[in-house]
């Protein structure tokens, strides 16, 4: 907890309305992320966890507060990238094309181009791949071609929409390795949305907990668990079921507090600015 | 990293499947001959079939013709000494010339104003709005309408015909062009912003390729058209090309020349689909097997 680091991402008393303002999707949200840190933000549907990333991105802007990345508006480019719930690879180009895309959108030469999206191809072992189309390959194949795509353009943040939500449970596993491995060694700041509590603690430093209907912050969590995560599972140790537990708590009062977490979810009419995944 | 993997097979669902059920199964040199065996007998079957068929066509048209006169039905021994004859003597070859003409013309005028259009109406949705309901009434409207119209405006001969076909044509080709970059998928464009894409790429890098295989489709059905326009320009304005024959056989009741040009019709349909089709494989190569993996 150095205070005297300055934030990366910086949002202050946060809110955003859909539907002409019909639907309140965040409400005074704030916090920071700090360079090189794995925060996540946890929380049933309809809290905007989507919403939040797509502001921190710059794909659509705040209607109160503010957010600002390396201490300006965000603004959708190679600063940021995403790695979404499906891995949205563009189907009539080669895997290598795909990630050659994104880099000539940095303006990156030919040559630059094809010899970073090959040596990030091998990173996430798919270097034998590279010339197929991406229906070829299974989900989880994808979803790395996806993960290589957002680190080839060299990001300080990465912006990851519950990367590894439809995966099967052991292709889960070994991305989230993956992905823990990938950090240590390159250390950008990673923002992960998800709904599953024991991925959030597994994998980040901090959590946050949101609330939903407007989306607020319910609490900030600091994960203290030994590093490296990858190495020593710590799903066995005493202070993971703690944490565990605490969420889960906060979860039930949630519900108890009239929260509908289910219900609800088919009343609002899905809309582009909603959450497609969410509701 | 791939080490990594390499230690970890059993999670990989993929490099599993090869070795899960090897003890048991057929070594792949055997399954593998068993299914081509399958394929070359359903192939076999199917190609049998369709013989058959041709050859009752055949028999069919010899006893109509043998119970109701060759006014009825012709001869297909006389259809082909016909068409021999007609290909011999370059009428054949002629008329296939100026229909082709006709619908060659048609066809990429209607193809580069209806993709240039449908781009432009489906790529600025205030256009689109404003245009909807014009190119609605137009493309409703039977292209054969608007003969009279343009007998008036541009004449008889090639030219009129040409703008009959492009007429007709070009409307199926705007609106599946327009639907297709109208609908292009929201969360490839959405990714490509994600990562910095400014509208120009946003748009003929992803929006673009994505439409192409409604694009495609548009142009399959703008060819058919194109040919159904041709032969009704043929028959209804200076006659001319294979709709000219057909009229001139017809009229004359000349049946086994009639058949002639109409196989030679259908011949020419045909290639066109092909053709058609082979370009799509070509251009939308992932989209087709896409299409046959599922």
């Amino acid at each position: 907890m150095d205070k005297t680091i300055q934030p990366l991402i910086s949002l202050r008393n946060v809110g955003k309305s859909f539907k002409d303002g019909q639907v309140r999707a965040l409400d005074n949200i704030s916090f920071d992320v700090r360079p090189g840190e794995f925060i996540s933000l946890v929380g049933p549907s309809g809290c905007g966890k989507t919403t939040l990333l797509r502001l921190i991105n710059g794909l659509i802007g705040v209607d109160e507060g503010s957010v600002s990345v390396m201490g300006a508006p965000p603004v959708p480019g190679p600063d940021l990238a995403m790695v979404f719930q499906s891995a949205r690879l563009l189907p009539w180009l080669t895997v290598v094309g795909n990630i050659e895309f994104v880099l000539s959108l940095r303006g990156l030469s030919r040559g630059e181009r094809s010899q970073r999206a090959l040596a990030l191809l091998g990173a996430v072992g798919l270097r034998d791949f590279a010339g197929a189309y991406p229906h070829e390959l299974s989900g989880g194949m994808q979803q790395r071609v996806g993960l290589a795509r957002a680190l080839a353009v060299e990001p300080k943040v990465l912006l990851m929409d519950e990367p590894f939500a439809a995966l099967d449970a052991m292709t889960r596993e070994v991305l989230r390795s993956e992905l823990l491995q990938m950090w240590s060694r390159r250390r950008m700041a990673i923002v992960f949305v998800t709904h599953d509590i024991d991925e959030a603690i597994l994998l980040s430093q901090r959590i946050v907990l949101l609330r939903p209907r407007p989306g607020r912050i319910d609490e900030i969590v600091d994960v203290d668990l030994p590093e490296p995560r990858w190495k020593h599972d710590p799903r066995t140790l005493p202070a993971f079921a703690e944490m565990r537990a605490h969420l889960w708590a906060r979860i039930h009062d949630m519900v108890r507090d009239g929260a509908e977490l289910e219900e609800l979810a088919g009343a609002f009419p899905t809309d582009d600015g909603l959450e497609k995944s969410d509701l | 990293m791939t080490e990594e993997l390499a230690k970890t097979p059993p999670t990989r669902p993929e490099s599993s499947l090869s070795t899960a059920g090897g003890s048991k199964a057929l070594p792949p040199a055997q399954l593998a001959g068993r299914a081509r065996k399958r394929r070359r007998i359903e192939r076999g079957v199917v190609l049998g079939s369709q013989i058959t068929i041709a050859l009752l066509v055949v028999a069919g048209m010899f006893a109509l013709n043998a119970a109701a006169g060759k006014l009825i039905m012709p001869k297909p021994t006389d259809v082909l000494n016909q068409s021999i004859k007609m290909w011999a003597d370059g009428t054949m070859i002629k008329a296939l010339g100026q229909s082709v003409t006709v619908i060659g013309l048609g066809f990429l005028l209607s193809a580069s104003t209806g993709i240039l259009f449908g781009i432009l109406l489906g790529g600025f949705r205030f256009l689109g709005r404003v245009f909807d309901p014009f190119v609605n009434a137009m493309n409703s409207t039977p292209g054969a309408a608007f003969i009279p119209l343009i007998i008036v405006w541009f004449g008889l001969y090639t030219e009129a015909k040409v703008v009959v076909v492009w007429n007709a044509a070009m409307f199926p080709i705007l609106i599946n062009t327009a639907a297709g970059i109208a609908n292009s998928n929201k969360d490839l464009t959405e990714m490509a912003r994600a990562f910095g894409a400014k509208r120009l790429t946003l748009f003929w890098k992803v929006m673009v390729p994505d439409a192409l295989p409604s694009i495609l489709s548009g142009l399959r059905i703008g060819a058919a058209i194109a040919t159904v326009g041709t032969v009704i320009s043929e028959l209804t304005m200076a006659q001319s090309g294979l709709g000219g024959l057909l009229a001139a056989a017809g009229n004359r009741f000349q049946m086994d020349k009639y058949f002639a040009v109409v196989i030679v019709l259908m011949a020419l349909g045909t290639s066109i689909t092909a053709l058609l089709r082979f370009a799509e494989h070509r251009i939308a190569r992932w989209r087709v097997s896409l299409r046959e993996g599922s």
